[in-house]
């Protein structure tokens, strides 16, 4: 008796109307969620803005909030070429390539001068950039969707600190090697077609 | 000079969509008019930047960068009272968060005349930027002076939070700010792009 009054209720809850909760890319709320989104519906993106700050990490400071500072301006710097439709070669292909090569860094515990960290992660940051700009949705709200859509790679770049200040540990420099490993793999994944962007 | 004061002054003559304050139910005139620089995103990010800038060099001196921020915005509340001035296009509000954002981020304090022009333009941007369009007299005065005060306060308190981050000795309060006044630039730049891809 009591399985069946569960699946009537069961039945009853799945043939409810509801709401459709589709996207919603109009308004301030509505275009942060999608600006907020955005950079996180991506795994080239995710891996190499992950990858930016465990590098940042792993070359101490002032790499470790100098990279993170560089990346966002200068990737909204991208993003404005894509608004404005200026066009840039291989911009897929050069996503894929920053995920390769940032997690070779962190894989290799590459140790370069901080201005050519910082000038590889802008090169990069360009081309993130103009991907989210030229995939900008036409009805957002300008300037919440740029605050989520700055604020959540700001927060991608945290979460790769957060994980490469395991190296002060011998067993943390393994952990974060391997993910450096780990984001080169997805990258040459994106490169040669394994993973679709 | 001339060059940058004349495209200071064609952007803000541009003729832009009004960012005028609308009636909140419920609430009165005075406490819709403090509101509005909070529930206006471009505004709340030009006050960010400047109360950043403000309070990142302590000890914290507000008089005269205050003085300057409330005489201005002030005479830019008053110009929407007018009713004539036309607005200010986003990209010019976009462009002075840049600024500020920038020289939060490199950390970089300003002489104080250049200081006084900062506020000054920021003040009188957000100020004409904040017209009331609908009600009498009394309605439009009791909102603005609602504006005003609120966009004292809100300087302010910005300015002595990121005063009170600056003077600890924690290395990386600091570097925080400086991170904020990044992302302030971060998201003008976009916001730049896309009001002059409208344009």
């Amino acid at each position: 008796m009591k399985t069946k009054l569960r699946l009537l209720a069961v039945t009853l809850v799945l043939a409810l109307p509801a709401t459709a909760s589709a996207h919603s890319e109009t308004g301030t709320i509505g275009g942060f969620v999608s600006g907020f989104l955005h950079p996180l519906t991506g795994l080239d993106h995710i891996v190499a803005m992950v990858a930016v700050g465990l590098w940042g990490a792993y070359l101490g400071a002032p790499a470790m909030w100098l990279l993170p500072v560089v990346f966002p301006v200068v990737m909204a710097f991208g993003g404005a070429l894509g608004v404005l439709g200026v066009p840039l070669p291989e911009v897929e292909k050069c996503i894929a390539l920053s995920g390769i090569m940032l997690g070779l860094a962190v894989a290799l515990a590459a140790r370069p001068p901080l201005w050519i960290a910082a000038v590889m992660v802008g090169f990069f940051a360009i081309f993130h950039g103009h991907a989210h700009g030229t995939e900008l949705p036409a009805a957002a709200n300008a300037i919440t969707y740029a605050a989520g859509f700055v604020i959540a790679t700001g927060l991608l770049h945290l979460s790769g600190i957060s994980v490469g200040l395991l190296v002060r540990w011998p067993w943390g420099r393994v952990v974060v090697r391997t993910a450096g490993v780990a984001i080169a793999v997805v990258g040459f994944g994106f490169l040669f077609g394994m993973f679709k962007a | 000079m001339r060059r940058a004061v004349s495209w200071l002054l064609a952007a803000f003559a541009l003729p832009a969509q009004a960012l005028a304050h609308t009636t909140v139910q419920g609430m009165n005139d005075f406490m819709t008019g403090a509101l509005h620089p909070l529930l206006t995103p471009a505004h709340v990010l030009i006050l960010l930047a400047l109360g950043l800038c403000l309070g990142q060099h302590p000890p914290l001196r507000l008089r005269m960068p205050l003085s300057v921020f409330a005489s201005c915005s002030a005479i830019g509340l008053a110009l929407t009272a007018t009713r004539w001035f036309p607005g200010v296009h986003p990209a010019a509000l976009a462009g002075i968060a840049l600024g500020a954002g920038a020289l939060a981020a490199c950390e970089k304090e300003l002489p104080s005349s250049a200081r006084g022009a900062l506020f000054g333009v920021g003040a009188l941007a957000i100020g004409s930027d904040s017209g009331v369009e609908t009600g009498g007299a009394a309605v439009i005065v009791k909102t603005l002076l609602g504006t005003w005060l609120g966009l004292l306060i809100y300087l302010m308190n910005l300015a002595y939070y990121a005063s009170l981050a600056a003077e600890q000795k924690k290395k990386w309060l600091r570097i925080g700010l400086r991170v904020a006044g990044s992302w302030i630039v971060a998201i003008s730049l976009l916001v730049l792009a896309f009001a002059l891809h409208k344009v």
